[in-house]
């Protein structure tokens, strides 16, 4: 009897957890690359957020790269489609992007900031 | 490599052949997975610029421009370094009239935060749209602009450091760097401060010159930009007193097929009186420069064919107004051959975004009504990769 208590108990958390639990919609976010910069080059995101960068080039291959954020991809020359990254949003603070293949004189300069605000921070702002 | 004007005219149909198959060939080419795994590239980048010129009623040049090799090397993701060497005119004996082997930037960059990132080495000065945006396939024109070439000395490298950064949630970007100054001594009427530039090659700095550059880009397709520079630049003939002043601004604007380009720029030299006579008293020529040169231009470019990769032509038209004979010291008279502006219409195709087929023509007026008009065909062939 006990056992089958337990098993309803679990069951019954699992079909509330499944019912109430929405999946979240992925926010898009459209960036566009150029020498040498990245347009928005500021981004903001509130915590819990999963977004999808979306990243076009103007004129040559550049990269895209999330420091500490695990994305790192290639952005294809103009008229050769978009590279897509996915970031979730987990740990508020400021991540900074950036181009991690050299595209010219002012490679350098090259970088961006993702924010992450903090989830009362962001709903307050709401 | 020059060439009779019996065989232009041939070369010339050589080049422009060769630069249809160029585009030809990858448009016929549909199959995409003949691009899978493209682009390669091994550790150096770099861009090529091929020219040919024809002036009017002149001979025609074949002239291999720019051969540049960019290295680069992060040691952590906060410390990196960039090098750019470059090969001018593909031969070098020595003179600067056979070519020229420069060592253009190499610098390591000390990345701390977005708003306060530090560079030390040989880097560019921050000023004007071509200084520091300058691979072929950036720009129109088989030359770059004349205002970036006689006004603005592009492709202006000099020994120093400085602070970079973004601030305004990265709406806003500067450079501020303090390099070593310009040469006076080397300042001509034609050129204005062009051959004053020490180049990082043992440069005096007695006095420090400072430049600094502030972009804004808080619009998609907008990029306004303003830089400075000063600096005390008679380091070798201390009695004077030659300071130059800088100031320019800028504007780039790219909406759908359309791009629009103004810059405008000034500037003006302190002593001039007693650095002609100097000079004079030195080489027995009295050279003539001006306290003050200006210039501008204005450039509009329509994407004519955008049909996607190697379906892709850009039609532009180019209005130039230079004159580095702008003020004079009193006394002096200013040559008017050296007041000149420039209209040029041409085109760029892109058989692949790195990849840029030019040609343009050129009128180079003056004011001088002795000089005549200057007209010049070009063709060009510019990469990066």
């Amino acid at each position: 009897m006990k056992p089958l208590l337990i098993a309803l108990v679990l069951l019954s958390n699992v079909v509330v957890h499944g019912s109430s639990a929405q999946p979240a919609a992925t926010k898009v976010i459209e960036i566009t690359a150029e020498r040498f910069e990245f347009f928005p080059a500021e981004i903001t995101i509130d915590q819990g957020e999963d977004v999808e960068l979306r990243i076009t080039s103007e004129d040559t291959v550049h990269g895209f790269r999330i420091v500490g954020g695990g994305v790192s991809v290639a952005v294809p020359k103009r008229g050769r489609g978009a590279a897509v990254a996915k970031f979730s949003a987990t740990t508020p603070g400021r991540y900074r992007f950036e181009c991690h293949r050299m595209c010219g004189a002012g490679h350098n300069f090259m970088r961006g900031t993702i924010i992450v605000r903090a989830q009362s921070t962001g709903a307050a702002a709401k | 490599m020059r060439f009779e004007r019996s065989e232009c005219c041939r070369v010339a149909a050589i080049l422009v052949c060769a630069f249809l198959v160029t585009g030809i060939a990858p448009a016929a080419a549909q199959d995409t997975n003949a691009d899978a795994g493209y682009p390669t590239t091994g550790p150096l980048s770099g861009y090529m610029d091929f020219h040919f010129n024809k002036p009017d009623k002149q001979d025609g040049v074949l002239d291999f421009h720019r051969f540049v090799l960019l290295m680069s090397h992060s040691f952590s993701p906060r410390l990196r370094f960039v090098g750019e060497l470059e090969l001018e005119h593909a031969f070098v004996e020595g003179l600067e009239e056979s070519g020229e082997l420069e060592l253009e930037q190499a610098y390591v960059d000390f990345l701390l935060s977005s708003g306060l990132n530090v560079r030390a080495g040989m880097v560019l000065v921050p000023i004007g749209i071509i200084n520091e945006r300058h691979e072929p396939p950036v720009y129109n024109g088989v030359e770059r602009p004349f205002v970036d070439t006689v006004i603005i000395p592009s492709t202006w490298f000099e020994a120093g450091a400085g602070l970079h950064g973004t601030f305004a949630g990265n709406r806003l970007r500067y450079r501020a760097y303090v390099l070593a100054p310009l040469n006076a001594l080397e300042f001509s009427a034609d050129e204005g401060i062009r051959g004053g530039r020490q180049k990082g090659a043992e440069a005096d700095v007695r006095n420090v010159a400072f430049a600094g550059r502030l972009e804004f880009r808080g619009v998609r397709g907008l990029t306004l930009g303003a830089s400075a520079w000063s600096g005390e630049s008679s380091f070798a003939a201390p009695r004077l007193d030659t300071g130059v002043r800088i100031g320019e601004v800028d504007a780039r604007y790219r909406h759908d097929r359309l791009e629009l380009r103004a810059q405008f720029a000034n500037v003006t030299i302190g002593d001039t009186l007693r650095l002609n006579d100097a000079i004079g008293r030195l080489t027995g020529i009295s050279p003539n420069i001006a306290r003050g040169l200006r210039g501008f231009y204005t450039e509009a470019g329509y994407r004519i064919w955008n049909a996607g990769v190697s379906r892709d032509l850009v039609g532009f038209v180019r209005y130039e107004n230079f004159d580095t004979q702008h003020r004079m010291a009193a006394g002096l008279l200013p040559l008017k051959q050296f007041d000149r502006d420039a209209v040029v219409v041409g085109a760029t195709y892109y058989p692949d975004p790195d990849i840029a087929v030019k040609a343009d023509y050129v009128w180079v007026r003056n004011q001088s009504g002795i000089v005549p008009t200057r007209r010049t065909l070009n063709i060009g062939l510019g990469w990066w990769f």
